[in-house]
């Protein structure tokens, strides 16, 4: 079941004088989906939630929730729930008040609220903590009232700006489960804006990676993982050896490229707008780093204890130098003398930045 | 963010402005006052000169009641400075319960009403022969200045961190010479707009001044408050512009002190 | 003891010495006054109370101070609202209004009204010009006067309380208030007026406190027709030499004085936080 509204972005845009905090968008969040923004600060996401929440007027664009065009609309007309950073809990209002607040000035009868109010404490498992305050709840707790307090409205849109970024790393964990098992049982069309992007891989369908007010890609948790199209989104998400290299032509989808470092060449899949004689990057994931029988020849110069996986990292006979990751295996050692390959159907090229 | 709606804008700045000019403006009428050239007050003057200037000079009681205004003044600054440093340094240190109570002791002064202690500082003040001396008054003025010492250098207290002080010590500094190097230094603006707020405090004050002067000893408010009610003629409006001058000029020199110690810390 | 102890003894000392000797034992020494009248131990205060005219002298000062609380608040919303939203040249230009007229001398600026309500002075002028009356009203020495001067010199201490509380909001409140679907008025009622409530408590009872013992203004304005419970302990003292009945008058004031601030205590302006390290 969708309980929620399609909401479009139209070439919406905003600039605050010379600056462009946001250049002109296009995406569409569909119905039930849930989608996340994801960059480092400064990159627009917030712009673009805030757009869609009514707090920002664009410079340019529309936007629209469902057939409607909500762009002139204040926020009070959108029917949206915001879950702010820190919250923003009224602080003079108990639990339920804040709850209810969202009601009340929709003028909704007295039964009406208390029913919905309790549905909504007990959706995020607050039934008890109605008529406390709310500088007596844990940091945890106050995030659940704050979604709670969105959603009791049955938001076309729930919007959510870096919700979980005043909580610590095991309460994380927690919550992003919780949210996606909220979001699994009612499918609420959703955007989400965080900068971390194990939190943005567990919680999303689609994610939108953002850089400098403009979305660089778009596309599911393993879409943007294993086929990234730049340098920046392959550094972003999840962690990667960039290689310079050489396209030397193309082949029916398959680019075969000129390792420099290596000395060697590869055949990868073919990158869009990448043409024979561009530079380019090779991208292997650590994980697909062999320490082998055989292959190149480099020598350990660090090696890190993660636990479950140990990291290593190999510099070469030419020079570069690669990150790896295996299963934790005693055997390797800095300084030790050892020969690499690499999975190669897995690497990618992506353009030079 | 979300947009002030432009009828609210308006409403609030246009009252708001009126408010503020409600707040501002009167009290500059009696410089138009001053300068009129009729022996009666009018707003506007019907003619404009100098001569209540002149007569304000002229005469040696006017004289008189402004030296005595900055005699006591600079006795009440001078007290309210000492012991209101000592103090706020002293409760900076100590701790609880002994805090608080002292807190408010040092504070009640700006809490009892001003006529109460009139009353009863002129009735110990006749007791005791104090009464209708200088220095009678400048102690009495220096009790209402206190606080406002204790609070500024309070608050400029609180910048001095334990671990300069700590560090001082470390590197060898006895008590004195770490009061002297570390923290006066960085409590002297406090001091300064203490000091400030007490003279124009003594220098404006008039219920306390008006039972303990007596008739020797005369300050400009004093003075002041008895033209008002016996004469009421311009010579009253220049002796007011003068108090507004001096607070201006004071007001500008705590304003410039602040900002530019402000700067130094920055 | 400790040295330490001993330093800040010795710190405290002077100041300590000097309230005792200066401003306790005076306090105390005339309220001793007010219970050794020759006629009974109480007698002074059953002569204030009983007596109709001075009942009437301690209501008029209770009105009036309420009558200034109520006004100073109000004028002081919208002064405050705007700092909060000012910026730059502005905004200093519209603090420096509020905190001017804190420097000029209560007694300079109670002349000025004096000058300015005359019967034949500017302000009836323009009333009359304007055409709002035909013959000049009397705002001088009644509680008009008495209020419209006690309005401007305590205007400030209702402002600035009030804009700190307006100051302390979180602006997140509005917008996330503006989200749930509340309009203007809504969003004013619901929060941002309960979290300026502290601040508009804490101001207007610091003006009330202030007013109850106001002297010089109602003394210059108000004059024989209006007069306050600190004019009468005055008057006790200059015109018959009556202690007793000063000390009971300032007594009296006093406690309620106190009463009122142990009651609104927590919304007070002053010592909050000035020494919680």
């Amino acid at each position: 079941m969708n309980r929620g509204l399609p909401l479009r972005f139209a070439a919406a845009a905003k600039s605050y004088g010379e600056v462009q905090a946001l250049k002109p968008t296009d995406l569409e969040v569909r119905d039930g989906e849930f989608l996340t923004l994801l960059g480092p600060s400064g990159s627009g996401k917030t712009t673009l939630l805030n757009l869609a929440a009514g707090y920002l007027e664009p410079s340019g664009g529309r936007i629209f929730i469902g057939e409607r065009d909500v762009t002139d609309l204040p926020a009070r007309r959108r029917n949206i729930g915001m879950v702010f950073q820190n919250y923003a809990l009224f602080p003079h209002m108990t639990v339920a008040g804040n709850v209810a607040y969202g009601l009340t000035v929709r003028r909704r009868p007295r039964d009406e609220i208390a029913r919905r109010v309790a549905a909504a404490l007990a959706m995020v498992r607050l039934e008890e903590y109605g008529s406390r305050r709310i500088q007596e709840l844990s940091g945890g707790q106050q995030q659940r009232v704050a979604l709670a307090r969105a959603i009791v409205i049955e938001p076309d849109v729930l919007l959510m700006d870096e919700p979980l970024g005043a909580l610590d790393k095991q309460l994380r964990r927690q919550v992003q489960l919780e949210l996606r098992r909220l979001h699994e049982e009612h499918r609420r069309t959703t955007i989400y804006v965080t900068h971390d992007q194990e939190e943005a891989l567990v919680l999303s369908d689609r994610v939108a990676v953002m850089r400098d007010g403009r979305i660089e890609q778009l596309g599911s948790a393993s879409d943007l993982y294993d086929k990234p199209v730049n340098a920046f989104v392959a550094g972003f998400i999840g962690e990667s050896n960039l290689l310079p290299a050489k396209v030397t032509s193309l082949e029916g989808g398959e680019a075969n490229v000129a390792i420099g470092a290596f000395a060697q060449n590869a055949t990868v899949p073919a990158a869009d707008g990448l043409n024979p004689g561009d530079d380019a990057l090779l991208l292997i994931r650590p994980e697909h780093v062999r320490i082998d029988r055989e292959g190149l020849a480099a020598e350990i110069t660090e090696v890190v204890y993660l636990g479950e996986l140990t990291a290593f990292h190999l510099r070469l006979a030419g020079g570069a130098t690669l990150w790896g990751r295996q299963i934790t295996n005693q055997a390797l050692q800095r300084g030790m003398p050892v020969k690499v390959s690499w999975e190669r159907a897995a690497a990618r090229i992506v353009p030079k930045d | 963010m979300s947009k002030t709606p432009l009828w609210l804008k308006i409403l609030a700045q246009g009252s708001a402005g009126l408010v503020l000019a409600f707040l501002c403006l009167p009290i500059l009428a009696v410089i138009p006052a001053s300068f009129n050239k009729a022996s009666f007050i009018a707003l506007p003057p019907l003619a404009y000169s100098s001569r209540w200037y002149e007569a304000f000079i002229a005469d040696a009681e006017w004289r008189n009641a402004l030296l005595a205004s900055l005699h006591v003044a600079v006795i009440a600054t001078l007290v309210a400075v000492v012991f209101g440093t000592a103090a706020a340094m002293g409760l900076h240190r100590a701790d609880g319960r002994w805090r608080s109570l002292l807190t408010g002791l040092f504070l009640a002064p700006m809490i009892v009403p001003v006529i109460v202690t009139a009353v009863a500082v002129y009735r110990s003040a006749l007791d005791v022969g104090l009464s209708g001396t200088p220095v009678g008054l400048g102690l009495a003025h220096a009790l209402l200045a206190l606080p406002f010492v204790v609070i500024n250098v309070g608050i400029a207290l609180r910048g001095v961190e334990e671990n300069w002080l700590r560090a001082a010590a470390g590197l060898g500094a006895g008590p004195w010479t770490i009061f002297r190097t570390v923290t006066l230094p960085n409590i002297t603006p406090g001091i300064v707009a203490g000091a400030i707020f007490s003279f124009i405090t003594s220098f404006d004050e008039v219920v306390v001044a008006v039972f303990l002067a007596g008739y020797a000893n005369k300050t400009l408010p004093v003075k002041i408050w008895e033209s008002i009610r016996l004469e009421f003629t311009p010579v009253v409006a220049v002796a007011a512009t003068l108090m507004i001058i001096l607070a201006v000029v004071l007001f500008a020199l705590a304003q410039f002190l602040t900002k530019s110690a402000g700067r130094r810390t920055a | 003891m400790k040295r330490r102890h001993i330093e800040t003894l010795l710190l405290l000392a002077p100041a300590v010495i000097f309230l005792g000797l200066a401003f306790v034992a005076p306090l105390a020494r005339l309220f001793s006054l007010a219970f050794t009248d020759e006629a009974g131990m109480f007698s002074t205060f059953s002569t204030l109370i009983d007596s109709e005219v001075y009942r009437r002298v301690m209501v008029n000062t209770f009105l009036v101070a309420f009558a200034v609380a109520l006004i100073t608040v109000l004028l002081a919303w919208p002064v405050a609202y705007i700092l909060t939203r000012l910026k730059g040249f502005w905004f200093a230009f519209a603090l420096y209004g509020v905190l001017f007229p804190f420097w000029i001398s209560v007694l300079v600026r109670t002349f000025s009204w004096m000058i300015l309500l005359e019967r034949n002075g500017p302000l009836n002028r323009f009333l009359i010009n304007i055409g709002i009356t035909d013959k000049p009203l009397s705002l001088l020495f009644n509680d008009t006067g008495v209020m419209i001067g006690m309005v401007h010199v305590l205007l400030p201490y209702a402002i600035l309380p009030l804009y700190g509380a307006m100051l302390r909001i979180d602006q997140r409140l509005l917008l996330a208030s503006d989200g749930l679907g509340a309009g203007l008025f809504d969003t004013f009622r619901r929060i941002y007026f309960p979290l300026c409530l502290p601040g508009l408590v804490g101001g207007a009872t610091f003006v009330f406190l202030l007013s109850l013992g106001f002297f010089i203004t109602p003394a210059l304005l108000g004059g024989s027709n209006a007069i306050t419970l600190s004019m009468l302990i005055a008057s006790f003292i200059n015109d018959r030499l009556a202690w007793s009945l000063a000390a009971a008058g300032s007594l009296i004031l006093l406690v309620i004085v106190l009463a009122l601030l142990a009651v609104t205590a927590r919304f007070l302006p002053f010592g909050k936080g000035v020494y919680a390290r």
